[in-house]
């Protein structure tokens, strides 16, 4: 019998079965399983048990009544719940699925699922304008994402920025995908504060602990995650205020809507942000290359000053 | 670390997929089943005598799964626990939901409405197994782009038509206009842009959208070519022929966020932790910006070109900003 074969007969059974069924039991009952001397049979089990929890398949180990490990698959957990998508809705979702680059394959079998019930051809494929690089093929993202759903702190080792190690606890509360990139917002249990983690600085799968929490209903992930990188440091926040040049001042009023704009007497336009990381607002200025000027504070025009000094030749 | 399923894995997956399908739809047909899960024929045959041998332990006529074949139609019996899909894994529901919040931020999306009320759903599949909705576990964060454009950009795509712009590109410090023959709207790196055909330069270009001055819809047409494929923008970038390179030394600190943000050709260990790394330049201008950000954390600049405008651009900022503010 193919290994396949004695797959579907282990998903069948264990689904089936009103009762958990130990690994003896398996041993005898189901077929794909008979000709195996009892320590292949272990290894064939472990095996199969890992491709199907691989697949998302909901194998759970209980104790039986003579408190020997015994073997079942919920089918509260694994059926698709019955979510009532309505056909604009399925459409719609379709609209997303073919957006996704880089993922494109798992948002499309997770729209297959979605789509079962329907009769509608869920795979017709129109012409599609718009593609988001959502970075969703990161393949920590799904274990992250396992966790949080089920509320299990996991324990990662964690790359910081100036490249040291560490090993961090963790109760994931959120994940954000800002800039191109994921993050992970959580309580770091050893810290006892809530932390951002770039899920692409975690060095090792991550393993789930022990134990059980709750994201706090106050919980605020804007506070945490920025928008605009300037506004993400451990740096206080303070105003700065940028003047656009007049050719420039289209900019502002066309992308920073959310903040006090000035218009200037020479056309020019200032802008107040807050910022709460210098070096990223450096960073930013040098972008328009010119036509813009941090007016204030002065540490940040010095900062900038400081940072070109490689090129102007300032002391460094 | 994670590999993902395998060739086993994606097979059984399927077979998990199309047996709820068939037995939710009796009578279906095998053209149905290969057109709508984009296997051929064959294989889905291979698929449905595989899972007749398979079924409940005592494996007799009344334990094993019934298919039947009436003509091309297939009825599938004694598998009612296969009647049910299995739920999204986390992969599954993360692609799904991040592509969703993405276009949803959309201006004039004809589907927003339809759209949130899936996500909404969707959010409680997430979660299944747990009270509550998870659909706040995920967001989406893109830069607001001027909506003005964006629904000039897609009027433009649905009529196939070209579009005037005036447009800040980052290798001149003032605004150019020109046609664009528009082929999609993608997002990368948190922020949308346009690409398309450039009748300025004659080449395919990327444009960001918050970088657009003024659009306008023409009466030209526009010619997407037909194999499109919005997959090579990935990451914001596209790769021209014969574009110039720059190579320069980058410190250990820049060099661990570097290649997450910009399109790295090759890069190899110098001494202590360096990285030499050389790009596609798009132009002087361009690369001189970027060697002006990583400032101290940069050595080695090939082309000198790049290193004199970078001393020029320099040269000009510092000036703006030493001493108190003097507005020009």
């Amino acid at each position: 019998m193919r290994r396949i074969e004695r797959l579907i007969n282990l998903i069948a059974a264990l689904l089936d079965s009103r009762r958990p069924m130990t690994a003896a039991e398996i041993r005898e009952r189901i077929a794909g399983y008979q000709n195996d001397n009892f320590e292949a049979f272990r290894r064939s089990f472990e095996r199969d048990k890992a491709e199907l929890r691989e697949m998302g398949i909901p194998i759970e180990v209980v104790k039986d009544a003579d408190d020997v490990d015994a073997y079942t698959i919920p089918p509260g957990k694994y059926y698709m719940p019955d979510l009532d998508l309505q056909p604009d809705e399925l459409a719609a979702l379709k609209l997303a699925a073919d957006a996704v680059l880089g993922a494109g394959d798992q948002a499309s079998s997770g729209l297959r699922k979605l789509s079962v019930e329907s009769e509608a051809d869920g795979m017709a494929t129109p012409r599609v304008v718009w593609s988001a690089d959502v970075a969703a093929e990161q393949p920590l993202l799904g274990p992250l994402l396992a966790a949080l759903l089920d509320r299990e702190p996991v324990r990662f080792e964690y790359e910081t920025g100036d490249g040291r190690r560490s090993s961090r606890r963790v109760e994931p509360y959120s994940l954000v995908h800002r800039r191109g990139h994921w993050y992970l917002v959580g309580r770091d249990a050893d810290r006892a504060a809530i932390r951002s983690f770039k899920v692409s600085r975690v060095v090792s799968d991550p393993e789930k602990e022990e134990g059980s929490y709750e994201i706090p209903a106050d919980f605020d992930l804007d506070r945490h995650t920025g928008v605009e990188p300037w506004e993400v440091g451990e740096g206080e926040q303070v105003v700065a205020r940028i003047h656009f040049d007049p050719s420039l001042a289209w900019w502002p009023q066309q992308n920073m809507t959310g903040l006090r704009l000035s218009q200037m007497d020479d056309g020019g336009v200032e802008v107040d942000m807050p910022v709460s990381n210098l070096d990223a607002l450096v960073s930013w200025a040098i972008g328009f290359s010119d036509g813009i000027e941090i007016v204030s504070p002065p540490e940040a025009r010095d900062r900038l000053v400081r940072h070109l000094a490689p090129f102007t030749g300032g002391g460094a | 670390m994670s590999a993902g399923p395998g060739r086993l894995g994606r097979r059984l997956s399927r077979i998990l997929l199309l047996l709820p399908y068939a037995i939710q739809h009796p009578g279906t047909t095998v053209a149905e089943l290969s057109r709508r899960f984009g296997v051929p024929k064959t294989e889905l045959i291979n698929d449905l005598n595989l899972v007749f041998l398979c079924g409940l332990p005592g494996y007799g006529p009344g334990d094993l799964i019934d298919v039947d074949f009436q003509d091309d139609r297939i009825f599938i019996h004694m598998a009612d626990y296969f009647s049910a899909p299995l739920r999204l894994t986390p992969a599954e529901g993360l692609a799904l939901y991040a592509g969703g919040e993405a276009i949803a931020a959309l201006p004039d999306m004809e589907q927003a409405e339809s759209l949130k009320r899936a996500l909404q759903k969707l959010g409680r599949a997430l979660g299944a197994g747990r009270d509550g909705d998870d659909s706040a576990a995920i967001k989406v964060r893109f830069e607001e782009s001027p909506p003005a454009h964006m629904v000039v950009l897609q009027q433009a795509l649905a009529a196939r038509k070209q579009v005037e712009i005036e447009y800040l590109s980052s290798t001149r410090s003032e605004t150019t206009t020109r046609n664009i023959e528009p082929w999609g709207l993608i997002a990368a790196l948190g922020r949308w842009y346009v690409v398309g055909l450039d009748h300025l330069s004659g080449e395919e270009r990327m444009f960001r959208v918050d970088r657009i001055k003024s659009s306008t819809v023409t009466d030209e047409s526009a010619a997407p070519p037909d194999d499109f494929d919005a997959e090579r923008y990935k990451g914001a970038f596209v790769g021209r022929e014969g574009q110039p390179v720059v190579a320069m030394d980058i410190s250990p600190d820049a060099a661990r966020w570097f290649e997450d943000y910009y399109p790295v050709a090759s890069s190899a260990a110098v001494a202590d932790g360096w990285r030499r790394v050389e790009l596609q330049s798009s132009g002087d201008r361009w690369a001189a910006t970027l060697v002006l950000r990583l400032g101290s954390q940069v050595r080695n600049v090939v082309p000198d070109s790049v290193t004199k405008t970078a001393h020029s651009m320099a040269a000009n900022l510092a000036e703006r900003h030493e001493g108190t503010a003097g507005r020009k």
